[in-house]
């Protein structure tokens, strides 16, 4: 670790080994007049294995994304850029944090001598109408940057802020980057802390349980009847029921993240250039997610619903009962990752370009992982270019990942969280973009430059797919 | 192994730096958009979504862990 911040340091001295670049430069401006970029995503996903549920159930989640990015040149060297956006997701895993047909509201203390109508039930293979089935996260990010007068040098800084409902961030960083080598070499050093907070939501029946201090006489239970595993109503005053292994919940709610970056780019000839990027980040906090449930495998089940579905709990069949938690996913309070990234560009001709970026990633978490992306940009006329693309994603498991029902109560850290299992994905990609460099189309002073769709499919071999659509459209001032 | 990494680092930059210069007005190729060493703007929710889904991140000008609730 500590090795790691020498490399920085050494390449330092690289850069200014080289001496400086005493070019005389014509001045152009950094950014020749506003631009503002409106991007939008739609995205879905779906699986069986939602972590909210203990590493079994819907994984069914959509999410539309809207930003917008306004970059406005302050004079000759300076762009201040505003990046805004908001987020709106749906998510049957999260609506299960009250996977049950009664409102938690129900549930309150106000509420708990009346009884709910009809049975309760509930599935993790079905999204509950609960105020946790979907959120909003909205960003903004404030960012400005300076060049030298050779161009030589760029400073940046940034400030961000994003929220949604149990979670706030705020976060700042700046960086520096130098060109030399007449512009063929460039080192770039960047800083980034993100001071984020948890706003913890926990499965119903955790939290239930604790605030009407452990009676299974009162909140979520008042009047409803917990299931073994053999279907059979237990005696909630006897001395074998369930509960939670363990009461105390979130400790610490912040979650800090410190991440420095290396990177070095290279021209290599006329038609090639490349480059390397190294990160080392430091997250300290509370790193798992309260919303979690794990269920282990050396301690009895309990459930509420309909006995007869419990022996077909994991199947999709089920959607009527529905298991307690043993606990949250608990993890470590630090985390350290070493992403090493490289790019390699290279302009076959003047139809088609190929570019090409590779990423080995390990943590001491105990995930490995590589990644691919291929990508061939082909000129269709003067306006147009088909992006397809591929990327394949392998990791390890960290080594506090279970599945459902296999965690052990005697472990310290334990997740059921399939991102955190070892997969593998394909991920294939079409885009096709539009480029106007006269902006002839305008909407009042903004002139249209470009238009960028991209489709992509993303599928593990672990029962897991998702699609993503994503639009963008920049515009300039005239 | 850190100190051979950087090492070997060191000496592969400094030879490169070294190479062939490419002048500005032949870089006509190299300024290409498609020919850029970073990703597009809208490749922003890709990359999001992946550090959202994976336990890997960073090193690709995206997320990297801090700012949502994602791995």
């Amino acid at each position: 670790m500590k090795n790691l911040f020498i490399i920085p340091l050494l390449l330092f001295a690289v850069v200014f080994a080289n001496g400086q670049d005493t070019s005389s430069v014509y001045k152009k401006r950094v950014l020749e007049s506003l631009e503002l970029d409106i991007l939008t995503s739609y995205f879905f996903q779906d699986g069986d294995n939602a972590a909210v549920t203990g590493g079994i159930g819907t994984e069914e989640l959509t999410d539309f994304t809207t930003d917008i990015v306004v970059s406005i040149p302050l004079n000759d060297d300076d762009v201040l850029t505003i990046d805004g956006g908001i987020s709106a997701y749906t998510s049957a895993s999260s609506s299960n944090l009250n996977p049950f047909n009664k409102s938690s509201e129900a549930y309150d203390e106000e509420a708990e001598d009346g009884n709910p109508d009809g049975p309760v039930t509930g599935s993790p293979w079905v999204a509950s109408s609960g105020s946790s089935k979907g959120d909003l996260w909205i960003h903004a990010t404030i960012g400005y940057n300076h060049s030298s007068d050779n161009r030589n040098n760029i400073y940046s800084g940034h400030i961000s802020f994003a929220s949604e409902y149990d979670y706030t961030s705020f976060g700042f960083g700046g960086g520096y980057a130098r060109l030399f080598n007449d512009k063929n070499t460039e080192l770039s050093f960047k800083a980034n802390v993100y001071l984020d907070k948890w706003s913890p939501e926990y499965p119903i029946e955790i939290i239930s349980y604790i605030n009407h201090g452990e009676n299974l006489n009162a909140g979520l239970f008042n009047g409803v009847d917990i299931l073994d595993q053999n279907g059979n109503v237990i005696d909630k005053n006897g001395t074998k029921v369930w509960s939670p292994i363990n009461t105390t919940l979130v400790e610490n709610k912040n979650r800090n993240t410190y991440s420095l970056s290396v990177g070095f780019s290279q021209i290599i000839s006329k038609n090639a250039q490349f480059s390397v990027f190294l990160d080392v980040i430091q997250q300290e906090g509370w790193l798992a997610n309260p919303m979690q449930r794990v269920y282990f495998g050396d301690r009895d089940n309990y459930y509420i619903g309909n006995p007869a579905s419990i022996p077909i709990y994991t199947s999709k069949d089920n959607k009527d009962v529905f298991q307690l938690a043993d606990d949250i996913e608990r993890l470590p309070s630090s985390r350290t990752k070493y992403p090493l990234g490289a790019r390699f560009n290279y302009y076959v001709n003047q139809f088609i370009v190929v570019r090409t970026y590779y990423r080995y990633y390990y943590d001491n978490w105990g995930v490995n992982s590589h990644t691919i992306n291929l990508e061939v940009p082909i000129k269709i006329g003067m306006r147009f270019t088909l992006y397809p693309s591929y990327r394949y994603y392998t990791q390890t498991a960290a080594d506090y990942f279970a599945p459902y029902e296999t965690a052990l109560s005697t472990s310290q850290f334990y997740t059921s969280d399939n991102d955190l299992s070892a997969f593998n994905s394909n991920q294939y990609g079409i885009g096709v973009s539009y480029t106007d460099i006269f902006t002839g189309f305008h909407i009042g002073k903004l002139g249209l430059k470009n238009i960028d769709f991209k489709y992509n499919y993303y599928q593990r071999n672990t029962n897991f797919n998702a699609g993503f659509f994503s639009l963008g459209f920049k515009f300039v001032v005239n | 192994m850190i100190k051979k990494l950087s090492m070997v680092a060191l000496i592969t930059l400094g030879s490169l730096t070294s190479c062939t210069v490419v002048k500005e007005y032949e870089m006509v190729n190299l300024n290409d958009p498609d020919m850029r060493l970073t990703s597009k703007k809208s490749d922003r929710f890709e990359i999001s979504y992946q550090s959202y889904r994976e336990a890997a991140s960073g090193a690709n000008g995206g997320k990297s862990g801090g700012g949502c609730g994602c791995n």
